[in-house]
């Protein structure tokens, strides 16, 4: 399998209105790919369009080798995850009761409850009923429920969205090593932290297309001015060209011990994001 | 078709149900009713029709109901995508979501006829007849629970299905005469039908129920279609 999703010419039309023109990507085995954009910029159309759940207007889609009109299939569907709006629990019934019905669907075993509660940190929360718990748990468990099977591929739509900071960090912790382990994960999200920091490669989408798409590290030095800011104590604030001729200036600087800091110009995601579409990711 | 599949979602819907009072209270409607009309009988019992109103009252009450309330709160609380969105197939999700409810369905019409006279049924005819009309119900409630989108919303449709289907026995007490052209429509309903095949012993009635039984299955099949995807 030379890519984990290939998508050629993606367009998805709803009642006359574009939501996707024309989208074209691929996401490498072993990646963790992240599509960022504002809302209404077509991220969970792609996904939905991904995991089966819309038909696409025009365009090749293909997952694991499968090919979209086979996304039906129970082979299909055993090898992927998916935490999306669409994903919901039973309220009535337990956290342990919840998990334990999908681990009978996917064929995976029971043991693997504890784990994946272990891993989005809710152990102590196994026989609570899921009425009860609070919006960023029940984030938690249908991660945990996603992840259940160990599919080879999990498309995340906005996992972290819910959550405060720690548990926040913990999921991405979490994924990070999911990743390691060799599944590949495909993300939607807003947070350029949570893009920056754990994103192998992202793509812009706006007004259903996608704008730019590379590393988070290729896009920033793309975007880079490349020049110093640099703070004395006197509270200065100097833009220096990275330019050779510049070399001595900063040396001077540091020479007479003027410099408080000195940073290289890296905008955030979050900036390349505006600097490309005007628009901020919101 | 997966055995295990169809288990995990029957255990799910059974821990479900017994926590939800709506659902537990359904069975003690037609046994009530039966409890009341066992009294009307005397000692030659029932008649067919009234027998048969216990039925549809079982069957539109328990199973149609029950169901139709469990797919439209499966579909509203956005629960009914992950079961579509698994390996599970088309049919572990309907018969796994069908057992609870047939199970509720079956007792309430063993207490409810073994209180009016359980007799006229024990026959082989009576019998298909019987699990045909179950089936006809229970196909029926899947697709309306479907097909609203929400619980709220299948209260609008409650009520036709149990007087339509449910009480078509019930007609005879409008005293409209044999050509009223809403006699002559009600005699092709499923129950009606049935209460036909106690006078004739004819398999014609048997055969009719069977065809509202697969329009009813052909409804549910394109209204889970539909539910699958966001199209």
């Amino acid at each position: 399998m030379k890519h984990t999703i290939e998508v050629n010419g993606l367009r998805k039309v709803f009642d006359q209105n574009a939501a996707i023109k024309d989208v074209s990507f691929f996401v490498k085995p072993g990646e963790i790919f992240g599509l960022l954009g504002p809302s209404g910029s077509g991220k969970t159309t792609t996904i939905k369009i991904l995991t089966g759940e819309l038909g696409q207007t025009a365009g090749d889609v293909s997952v694991l080798d499968v090919n979209s009109h086979l996304f039906g299939t129970a082979d299909f569907r055993s090898r992927i995850g998916i935490l999306s709006d669409n994903s919901s629990l039973y309220e009535r019934l337990t956290v342990y009761d919840n998990l334990k019905l999908f681990c009978q669907l996917y064929d995976a075993p029971l043991e693997q409850i504890d784990v994946m509660l272990d891993e989005v940190n809710l152990k102590e929360a196994r026989s609570k009923v899921v009425s009860k718990l609070s919006k960023g748990m029940k984030q938690r468990v249908l991660l945990a429920k996603a992840l259940i099977h160990k599919p080879e591929l999990v498309f995340l739509d906005e996992p972290t969205s819910a959550l405060d900071p720690g548990n926040a960090a913990h999921i991405h912790r979490g994924l990070q090593k999911l990743n390691e382990a060799g599944t590949t994960i495909f993300i939607t999200t807003h947070d350029m932290e949570e893009a920056t920091a754990l994103c192998d490669r992202v793509a812009f989408l706006d007004k259903g297309e996608v704008q730019e798409l590379g590393s988070p590290d290729t896009l920033r030095y793309k975007y880079s001015t490349h020049a110093f800011h640099v703070e004395t104590f006197e509270d200065e604030r100097l833009v220096i060209e990275n330019e050779s001729g510049n070399a001595d200036k900063i040396r001077e600087l540091i020479a007479n011990g003027e410099v408080k800091s000195i940073q290289s110009d890296n905008p955030t995601l979050g900036q390349i994001f505006l600097k490309i579409t005007g628009k901020e990711l919101v | 078709m997966n055995t295990q599949r169809i288990g995990a979602i029957f255990e799910k819907d059974l821990k479900d149900f017994m926590k939800n009072m709506m659902l537990l209270m359904m069975p003690i409607i037609p046994i009530v009713l039966a409890l009341i009309y066992s009294r009307l009988g005397g000692d030659e019992g029932l008649p067919i029709p009234m027998l048969y109103l216990i039925v549809g009252v079982t069957f539109s009450s328990v199973t149609a109901s029950c169901m139709m309330t469990m797919m439209a709160e499966e579909n509203e609380k956005k629960t009914l995508r992950g079961l579509m969105l698994s390996p599970a197939s088309f049919l572990d999700i309907i018969i796994g979501k069908s057992l609870v409810v047939g199970l509720m369905s079956l007792v309430a019409l063993a207490i409810s006829l073994f209180l009016v006279g359980i007799e006229p049924f024990l026959n082989v005819q009576a019998t298909i007849g019987l699990i045909l009309l179950f089936l006809f119900f229970l196909f029926l409630g899947i697709g309306i629970g479907l097909f609203t989108k929400s619980i709220a919303s299948t209260s609008a449709y409650l009520m036709p299905v149990m007087f339509l289907f449910g009480f078509t026995p019930m007609i005879d007490f409008l005293v409209l005469g044999e050509d009223n052209i809403a006699i002559t429509i009600a005699d092709l309903f499923p129950v009606m039908q049935l209460i036909k095949m106690h006078d004739t012993n004819s398999w014609t009635s048997i055969g009719i129920v069977a065809i509202w039984a697969i329009g009813a299955a052909l409804f549910t099949y394109i209204c889970f279609k539909k539910s699958r995807t966001d199209d």
